[in-house]
């Protein structure tokens, strides 16, 4: 039976790596370090592959097209996409993928939960979601594959906390049950914490929200979470953008209640998005852990 | 909520996930952009508001605002100015209008 070995989140803004100096000494040290601690994480639990999930940002699919999740099935993954280079100014990197386990976590949820569920042979193109964590982690030295699962958070009808817990769960029931025996598995939930792109408050940060959200978090409490951290209240601490924490939600389906930490939040406005990062234990015996 | 006005059937998406998608549609929307739009089936209200720069009829027509940023960029955001605040702002003073001044008061920038 395959483990979900690591489980961490992060914040993907462009900002952290596009214009990072602009931010006070103090904010890009909290930064540096979270993610200095997420690598560490990587390494110290010894994973075989990395899912890495987050918005799509509309990407790689018509609008109407109404697929909400898409694995990276492709042999290597590389970027970031054309487009973007400018903005993030990050090296370019090509990664190898895990056709193999990919496909069977494709095959198994394609489906079965009530989300669209697709799979890309192809290199997706990829922004901030995948090149800002790539890039921050140092991914491509730690020779860790990874598996990008893009992720609908911005087009409506978008799956909501709940459906993407749901299918977090299902993920978490397709790695322990339909992967090769010592397998580990790393999972990381990329995007938020508060920002909206291209709408009227997308010079704003609500860090009243992104605070609480990271209490919340830590608290732990699946149901509570659930109940009050709802698609409509992320919307509220900004449109289109805070949702990305959806991909957070995905990560908590998949592990159950599993003790969390906090490694930082910065609100520089120059980034336009609340930067938090958060590590769940895995390594704690998981007697409460149950689908919601 | 600014995704309440968003609709997928308005072409001008498309015609924004292209420019990204075509680096030789980009190349020609910047030195001819009247050609590129011809080759669209914009309603004639889409049409007006691309060439005015009016980001806020866009908005409210139903362009994504996260392709509504990324309109922005290309109009305002490319070359010098690439990874700058410029198509930010550029897009903020079309969406907000008339209270454009007195938000940017407020927050004091």
């Amino acid at each position: 039976m395959a483990e979900i070995s690591l489980a961490v989140a992060a914040s993907h803004a462009p900002g952290l790596t596009g214009w990072f100096d602009r931010a006070p000494e103090e904010d890009r040290q909290v930064v540096n370090e979270a993610y200095a601690a997420l690598r560490q994480a990587i390494v110290e639990s010894d994973i075989d592959v990395l899912l890495l999930i987050g918005n799509d940002h509309v990407a790689n699919h018509r609008v109407g097209s109404g697929i909400d999740f898409t694995f990276g099935l492709a042999d290597r993954h590389h970027g970031p996409d054309e487009w973007f280079k400018p903005w993030l100014r990050v090296p370019d990197y090509d990664i190898p993928g895990a056709p193999e386990v990919a496909t069977a976590l494709y095959d198994r949820l394609r489906g079965t939960t009530g989300v669209t569920v697709d799979g890309a042979r192809e290199n997706l193109r990829f922004d901030d979601n995948v090149s800002v964590p790539v890039t921050k982690l140092g991914l491509a030295d730690l020779g860790v594959p990874l598996i990008p699962v893009l992720q609908n958070c911005t087009i409506p009808p978008v799956p909501d906390e709940r459906a993407c817990y749901a299918f977090g769960a299902a993920l978490g029931a397709a790695i322990h049950d339909g992967l090769p025996g010592d397998l580990r598995v790393g999972l990381f939930g990329s995007g938020g914490l508060s920002h909206e792109p291209g709408g009227p408050r997308y010079l704003e940060i609500d860090e009243k929200f992104d605070r609480w959200w990271l209490d919340l978090l830590e608290a732990g409490d699946h149901d509570k979470i659930l109940a009050e951290a709802t698609f409509d209240r992320m919307e509220e601490a900004g449109s289109g953008g805070t949702a990305e924490l959806l991909s957070w939600v995905v990560v908590l389906g998949a592990i159950g209640e599993r003790p969390c930490t906090s490694l930082g939040y910065v609100a520089f406005e120059d980034w336009r998005c609340g930067v938090g990062a958060v590590r769940w234990d895995m390594t704690a015996t998981n007697d409460t852990a149950e689908v919601k | 909520m600014a995704l309440d006005y968003f609709r997928p059937q308005l072409r001008t998406n498309d015609l924004v996930q292209d420019l990204k998608w075509n680096d030789d549609l980009r190349a020609r929307f910047e030195t001819d952009e009247e050609s590129v739009l011809a080759e669209y089936p914009l309603t004639g209200e889409e049409r007006e508001a691309i060439r005015d720069r009016d980001f806020r009829r866009l908005y409210e027509l139903g362009l994504h605002p996260y392709l509504l940023s990324q309109l922005a960029r290309l109009v305002y955001g490319t070359g010098e100015k690439a990874g700058t605040s410029a198509p930010a702002m550029a897009l903020i003073r079309s969406l907000l209008g008339d209270e454009y001044d007195q938000y940017m008061a407020n927050r004091g920038d």
